[in-house]
Formats: C-alpha cells, sequence, structure tokens
C-alpha cells in the first residue's frame, strides 16, 4: 500500500490544497506530515485547520514548537542578522494570527511518529531543529537512523528533497583492556539504511517553484519525489495583503525560502 | 608634456576598471577626477559619491584627487597622466575632443584641465565593448553608508536579493561596504555579468569600532523600490554592541597593538 509523506507547508494554502489534490488523484489514501503547518507564510490558521480537518497523522515541527514555547531557539539557528530579523518578524505576525485552538493542536502533536520499522520525524530524531542535510557524513546520518531503532527515517526541515540509501555501514569498537596489552575488537555489519527527505510543500529550495512531497510503497519499499506545480502568484499575493514583507512574496516566486536555511547541519540548538 | 584623457561612456561599460589598469601601467604620477555628468531624458545620473576616487586611491595611493584646489595645473609633472571619468549616456555627436559638451569642458576648465584625448566606451576601439548598454530610462538611487559595519552574511544575502531583482529592475550596482573585522569590499554588478565582483580593499583598519572611511551605496534602474531597499539595508547593519562582539576577540588576538592605537 502507497503512503504519502509531506512536510513543511509553512502557512501557504495553495500549495497545500495542490498538493492534497494531487495525492487524491493518485487514490492515496494514508498520509503522514513531518511538521511546520506554520512560519512565513500568509495563511496558518487555514492550513492548520486543513490538516485537522483531513485528520492527518502530523509531527510538530520546529516552527510549531516556537510558536507554543516562544521564540527560544539559539542564535545559531539563523545564519545571518538579516535571516534572524525576518524569522523574528514572521514568528510576531503568526503568533499575533493564529487562533488559541489551532495553537492547543500544535501543542499537542507529538515530536515522532513511529510506525513498524518506519519513524517520521521533522528534523531528525534528535532534534527538530538539526538539519539532516543530504551531503551530511555518512556515519553520522547512519547513527541518527540506528540510534532511533528504524530502518527507514523521513524527515523534512532542509527543504530539499533526497532519498538516501545508506549501505554496507558497519560500526567496529576496540576495548583495550587496562591490565593487559590485549586488545579486543568487535564489528557489527548494518543492514541498509535509508533517510527519506520529503522536501517541502509550501516553502521550496530546491531550485524551482514547485511542491514537493514523497510516496513510499510499503509493499515494494519504492519512493517517488512528486513535484507539484501550485498558484505561487496567490500565496504571494495573500503575503503582500497580509502585510508581510513584499521580499518573501519575491523569495518565494523564485524558489528561495522566505529567509535561508542554516549551514551548520550537525547543530543541535541546545536550551 | 603631462596628458589629460576624458573617458567617458554609460553605467557599467568598465570605466573605472579600465581607468585602474591604465594607472597601474603608467610609470609616471597620475590624477583623477570623477565629473558627476549630465542628466538626459529619462536618463538619471547616479550620484557616486566618492566610491570610484576612494577604490582607485586605495589601489594606487599616490592618486592625486584633481578635483582638489590645491592641485593646481603649474605642480603637475610632465609624465602625469590626468583620467577624468564622465557616466555618459549618448556618444558624443563628434570624435576625440571636439565631442566634449560645452557644459562638461566648463566644469574642467573651471579645474585647470583641459583634455588632450576624449574616449567613448561603445565607440573607440581601443575600449572593451562587452558591457556598453544603451539605456533608454534609468533611474539613480544612493545612500551614504559612512560609519556602517555590515553583518557579512546579511551582505552576501542583500546583494544577491538586490541584484536578482528583489527591489526593482536593477542594471547597476556599485558600492564600498565595510566589515567588522576591518576589511572593505568594492562590489561591483553589471546586468550583462554573471555575477558580482567583490574586491577588497587594500586598506583593512583596526578593530576599534566604526570606520571612518568612504561607504556609499549606488544603484541604477527602473521601478526600484527605495524603501525595500532602505528597510533591509537596516535590518543588515551592525549595532554598536553587535559590532563590539565581533570585534573584541580580534583584539584579544594583538591586545598590544590595539591598546595603543585605542
Amino acid at each position: 500500500m502507497a503512503h504519502a509523506v509531506i512536510s513543511c507547508l509553512h502557512a501557504n494554502l495553495a500549495a497545500v490544497e495542490a498538493v492534497l489534490d494531487d495525492i487524491d488523484q493518485q487514490g492515496i489514501e494514508t498520509i503522514t506530515c513531518l511538521g511546520d503547518l506554520v512560519g512565513y507564510g500568509p495563511q496558518p490558521n487555514e492550513v492548520v485547520e486543513l490538516v485537522r480537518q483531513r485528520a492527518i497523522p502530523t509531527c510538530q515541527g520546529c516552527w510549531d514548537e516556537d510558536i507554543i514555547d516562544g521564540l527560544n531557539a539559539c542564535e545559531c539557528s539563523y545564519p545571518s542578522q538579516l535571516a534572524e530579523r525576518r524569522g523574528h518578524l514572521a514568528h510576531q505576525w503568526t503568533e499575533a494570527q493564529m487562533t488559541a485552538d489551532n495553537k492547543a493542536y500544535l501543542a499537542s502533536l507529538p515530536t515522532s511518529i513511529r510506525r513498524d520499522k518506519l519513524l517520521f520525524v521533522h528534523g531528525s530524531p534528535n532534534s527538530q531543529h538539526e538539519y539532516l542535510l543530504p551531503d551530511m557524513n555518512a556515519f553520522a546520518a547512519l547513527e541518527r537512523v540506528e540510534t532511533a531503532g528504524a530502518e527507514t527515517l523521513f524527515c523534512g526541515h532542509t527543504h530539499q528533497p533526497y532519498v538516501r540509501e545508506l549501505r554496507g555501514g558497519s560500526i567496529r569498537v576496540r576495548v583495550q583492556h587496562h591490565d593487559s596489552s590485549s586488545s579486543e575488537e568487535q564489528e557489527m555489519t548494518l543492514p541498509m539504511r535509508r533517510i527519506v527527505n520529503a522536501g517541502s510543500v509550501g516553502e521550496p529550495r530546491h531550485g524551482n517553484t514547485q511542491a514537493t512531497y514523497v510516496i513510499h510503497d510499503e509493499a515494494t519499499g519504492d519512493l517517488t519525489i512528486r513535484e507539484v506545480n501550485y498558484d505561487v502568484a496567490k500565496t504571494c499575493q495573500a503575503i503582500i495583503d497580509a502585510g508581510l514583507p513584499e521580499v518573501f512574496a519575491w523569495r518565494l516566486s523564485h524558489g528561495f525560502e522566505y529567509a535561508e536555511r542554516a549551514d551548520d547541519a550537525s547543530h543541535v540548538c541546545e536550551r | 608634456m603631462s596628458q589629460t584623457w576624458l573617458i567617458s561612456g554609460p553605467p557599467g561599460c568598465g570605466k573605472t576598471s579600465w581607468i585602474l589598469t591604465t594607472i597601474r601601467s603608467h610609470p609616471g604620477p597620475c590624477g583623477y577626477l570623477r565629473l558627476s555628468g549630465l542628466s538626459e531624458d529619462g536618463l538619471e545620473q547616479g550620484h557616486n559619491a566618492g566610491i570610484d576616487l576612494a577604490w582607485l586611491r586605495d589601489q594606487r595611493p599616490q592618486l592625486q584627487d584633481l578635483s582638489q584646489s590645491d592641485q593646481q595645473y603649474a605642480d603637475r609633472a610632465d609624465d602625469q597622466l590626468n583620467l577624468i571619468e564622465l557616466q555618459q549616456y549618448r556618444p558624443p555627436t563628434d570624435p576625440g575632443v571636439d565631442g566634449i559638451d560645452p557644459r562638461i569642458s566648463n566644469q574642467l576648465k573651471a579645474l585647470q584641465l583641459e583634455p588632450d584625448r576624449a574616449l567613448h566606451f561603445g565607440r573607440e576601439p581601443e575600449l572593451p565593448e562587452q558591457d556598453t548598454l544603451e539605456f533608454n530610462r534609468l533611474e539613480a538611487w544612493n545612500l551614504s553608508l559612512h560609519n556602517s559595519v555590515w553583518d557579512p552574511n546579511s551582505l552576501s544575502s542583500f546583494w544577491f536579493e538586490l541584484v536578482n531583482g528583489a527591489y526593482g529592475d536593477v542594471y547597476r550596482a556599485k558600492a564600498l561596504m565595510n566589515l567588522p573585522d576591518g576589511r572593505a569590499f568594492f562590489c561591483n554588478w553589471i546586468v550583462s555579468q554573471q555575477g558580482s565582483q567583490f574586491l577588497p580593499l587594500e586598506r583593512v583598519e583596526p578593530p576599534t569600532g566604526r570606520p571612518d572611511r568612504t561607504s556609499e551605496l549606488v544603484v541604477q534602474g527602473k521601478a526600484l523600490d527605495s524603501n525595500g531597499i532602505q528597510s533591509t539595508i537596516n535590518d543588515c547593519l551592525l549595532s554598536d554592541a553587535v559590532l563590539d562582539m565581533h570585534q573584541a576577540p580580534l583584539r584579544e588576538q594583538q591586545p598590544d597593538l590595539f591598546q595603543a592605537k585605542r
């Protein structure tokens, strides 16, 4: 049975509607959402309500967490002062727009969803703020999947969709006894693990403006990254009508993120 | 005999770069002057505010500033080469010095400058042509950034947005920008080029506060969103406290040096 994985909706209603239509047209009934329903985009309540109405199982993203807990991510989540100022402005605007009911919904979301050997998270099993970038060190990537007890890890957060297969992984441990010169070595060979990044529905940054999501066929293991056209101009106009900075609309219309992603893939925000 | 050349051409054609190359290859002393130029129908002159002079003097510190009244003609050496830069959209009607607009000639006479040659980009084959564009309409906007220091990553984002059209159709952008570590960059972009030039100035200021040197942005294009540019710049410039946070570790690396200069 095929299921769809969506992530990083970012309050972009036109993009979410287009992706859900695409999923429906393929007869897929199971959808999992990896969070960041809100943030930067102009329709936070509408997007949350649509996800709730469709009863889509959803993880909490870093933006969802920050809207509930307040801005407490460390400064290094932002790669520049400009990105930080824009992020804070978007946070304040979103926080002021959202209804208490929708905030309560975001607060109720789990940080991960597990289905047998499939694990669904926003950033990584360690944190909603950690970026698992496609070129991340293979050992570190394997460690994230293995220690979480998953065979396939579905994540988002980077807004770049990818499927990464980690083959031939092994962990070698050498124990040196303090009272002898002998040492003991153990090696564990790991079966193939996968990291699947669903990209972003509402704020793509994979080189064009199309919304992305992933289809996973559980029977065959096949993974398909889907790209979906949506009415970008409609969302851009909504950004301007909402009084958000016009440069957000310009960036979205060119396939750039509203602010910028953090460069440090291994960074985990410590609170 | 000293020589005086008038170098004219539309925005971004490469006047300043050509002048720098010429200055570097001239064995004798050199002088430089940038005239403000004449606006034409729908074609506004960019207020350069010393960017070109500051950049050229950084590269060639002995360069004489010909706009200064104390640099009298009599003081000029026999082998001196004076280069006068002029932004001029349309080619002169006549070739050579005969084609110089009388209003420009009068400005030069007041400074005791009389060109021996007049070279216009797009007409003289000895000047490069690849960036010489024809403009029909052009707005200009400039901002003094004196004493301002940029967050480096924010400068990179801002410049990317500026030259890619986030604030209107920008055809030309030029700036001198200060960074917290004391370096400054000459930022240069024209629509005909693939990427921007970011050239570091030779002179590095000590990391002891705000540098007191020319810092300016000039933008030329159409439908420029000056409020948007200004608003983004405000989010990119460092406050005193953040600037000090950047500079304190640099001072700590060489405490004796900076103790004496403060």
